[in-house]
């Protein structure tokens, strides 16, 4: 934290005093017996993606595994069916739900590790985890919700990145898109732009991420059922995963071509389907990706690179 | 061209006004019903000449930074978009004059186009 | 004002119906919603649009309009240009957009 002494702290500082652990962790957490094997441990890491899991007994956190203690165990030759408490960490570092988020921020600089378990004062039981994205996620919820009173450039959320955390670490924002809904069309979109003005990116960089956002949104409520925008966002690059559930495009070299679309009449007399918009969206990107498969849905990876200020 | 100047060329109705917009200089126009165009081509700050009445005319214009929409041959959105518009603070103007006779009307009158102007 | 000084003094491209550029050019219409060009549009009219779709060609025929003129460089699709030429349907590119095109047509006089 190079900058929390300041006399003066800005509005997410003053946040991350305001915000207690409990309000920004996540609350099912997946855990694990002493006498778990290191195979679960393998399949949990597998199929939650996530790197660490604490371990239980009694409700009271008697160590952690990670990613780490799995490698390590498959380098040494270990047993892949031996307990996890041979292999945990014992001594685990942990933060108390009531604590505020500047302290829990403070222990991440100071430690280097990725996540905490998070206990309770009083009874000592596991009641979550926390990371540093689920920091972050929480300081722009609230910034969300008290942005309603005020305007933008009164608020100062744009140094998020460099007030709280000073690595690299990833903001992943989610939205979920319901097909047909013409009404609603371009809301998560306007979402999105609206979270990236707040964290200060350039008005250059925020319009090229909302007209490809847009334009994979109108595809989504278009073409498929439902579907869902995934943005994870670093201050050098955004990064827009646009996912769903089908139908599916048959011949996604032709979908490329300007000009060239599927959509039905009523859908051109709304104004889109003129096969404009995955060329935009390859227009305003840096880097894009598409994969289809016929009745299993779409995926849409584009990447924006952030200017330097 | 100011707006003040625009209304009267178009005689334009409005529909949002938006405080601190109401005498904006707008530097190039676009005319079009197609949105994903509208999105390929305008440039930051243009005016929007559109006959398309959905709100995805308002969401084009607050993506790709449009601050005035102009609805041409006397198409009106119905109320909740004109709120959507004073949402994202874009000012909305309406017109009976045709999309060829606005368009025609603001270039004589010395409004560049989107593809003149990124020539210059 | 005929076609044929349209396509000389916006430097027109001609892709169809050639042979039919001495049609008379009662005024413009410019839009890219099928149903208000049907709806709007004029006898004799030239119309402006983005659209390449082949319904373009159903739309200028039906109400007897005098040619057809894409905007932006777009191709048609080649169907549409087909069609263009069964129903004898001048079509002409432009590198402009709508607003442009209309803004040079409106300065020489079209209405």
């Amino acid at each position: 934290m190079k900058t929390l002494d300041h006399k003066k702290p800005s509005k997410t500082q003053e946040l991350t005093y305001e915000l207690k652990v409990e309000q920004v962790m996540r609350k099912n957490v997946t855990t694990l017996k002493p006498d778990s094997t290191m195979k679960d441990v393998r399949r949990i890491l597998r199929n939650n993606k996530i790197s660490g899991i604490p371990v239980v007994a009694d409700d009271r956190l008697v160590g952690i595994v990670t990613i780490e203690d799995f490698i390590i165990c498959l380098l040494e030759g270990g047993e892949i069916d031996g307990k996890v408490e041979n292999r945990m960490t014992k001594n685990v570092v942990t933060v108390y739900s009531d604590e505020p988020i500047v302290q829990v921020v403070g222990k991440f600089e100071k430690s280097g590790y990725g996540r905490f378990p998070v206990v309770d004062r009083d009874n000592k039981k596991l009641v979550g985890i926390i990371t540093k994205g689920d920091i972050i996620e929480g300081l722009l919820k609230k910034l969300e919700i008290d942005y309603q009173k005020e305007e933008i450039h009164t608020y100062r959320a744009s140094h998020i990145f460099e007030d709280v955390i000073s690595d690299n670490s990833t903001l992943i924002l989610k939205y979920r898109i319901k097909g047909g809904e013409f009404k609603k069309a371009g809301e998560q979109t306007s979402k999105l732009r609206k979270s990236l003005l707040r964290l200060g990116f350039l008005p250059e960089t925020i319009r090229r991420v909302a007209i490809a956002t847009f334009e994979a949104e109108m595809n989504i409520v278009i073409f498929t059922p439902e579907g869902e925008l995934v943005a994870k966002i670093q201050p050098d690059k955004i990064m827009v995963n646009a996912i769903d559930s089908g139908p599916g495009i048959p011949d996604v070299k032709k979908a490329m071509r300007q000009g060239y679309s599927t959509a039905p009449d009523w859908v051109r007399e709304l104004g889109f389907g003129a096969g404009m918009g995955l060329p935009n969206i390859k227009n305003y990107s840096d880097e894009m990706t598409l994969e289809s498969k016929v009745n299993e849905g779409t995926n849409l990876n584009f990447v924006i690179y952030t200017k330097k200020k | 061209m100011k707006l003040s100047r625009i209304i009267s060329i178009l005689d334009a109705e409005i529909l949002c006004n938006v405080k601190d917009k109401s005498n904006v200089n707008i530097t190039t126009a676009c005319g079009a019903d197609l949105m994903s165009d509208v999105l390929a081509f305008i440039k930051s700050e243009a005016l929007l000449l559109t006959g398309l009445t959905t709100p995805q005319v308002i969401y084009t214009a607050e993506n790709s930074g449009v601050n005035v929409v102009c609805f041409v041959r006397g198409k009106k959105p119905c109320r909740e978009i004109v709120n959507l518009a004073k949402e994202k603070k874009i000012v909305l103007l309406a017109t009976k004059t045709p999309m060829f006779e606005s368009c025609g009307k603001l270039y004589k009158n010395g409004l560049t186009g989107c593809s003149e102007i990124s020539k210059q | 004002m005929k076609i044929r000084d349209i396509v000389k003094t916006l430097g027109l491209k001609v892709i169809s119906g050639e042979k039919f550029l001495d049609i008379e050019v009662t005024g413009g219409y410019a839009g890219d919603l099928l149903s208000d060009a049907l709806a709007n549009s004029k006898k004799g009219n030239i119309w402006i649009t983005l659209q390449i779709h082949q319904n373009i060609i159903a739309v200028a025929s039906s109400k007897e309009l005098s040619g057809i003129i894409i905007v932006n460089g777009r191709k048609p699709e080649e169907e549409t240009l087909k069609k263009a030429k069964e129903e004898k349907i001048p079509v002409m590119i432009s590198n402009l957009l709508t607003y442009e095109v209309a803004g040079r047509l409106y300065e020489i006089g079209i209405r």
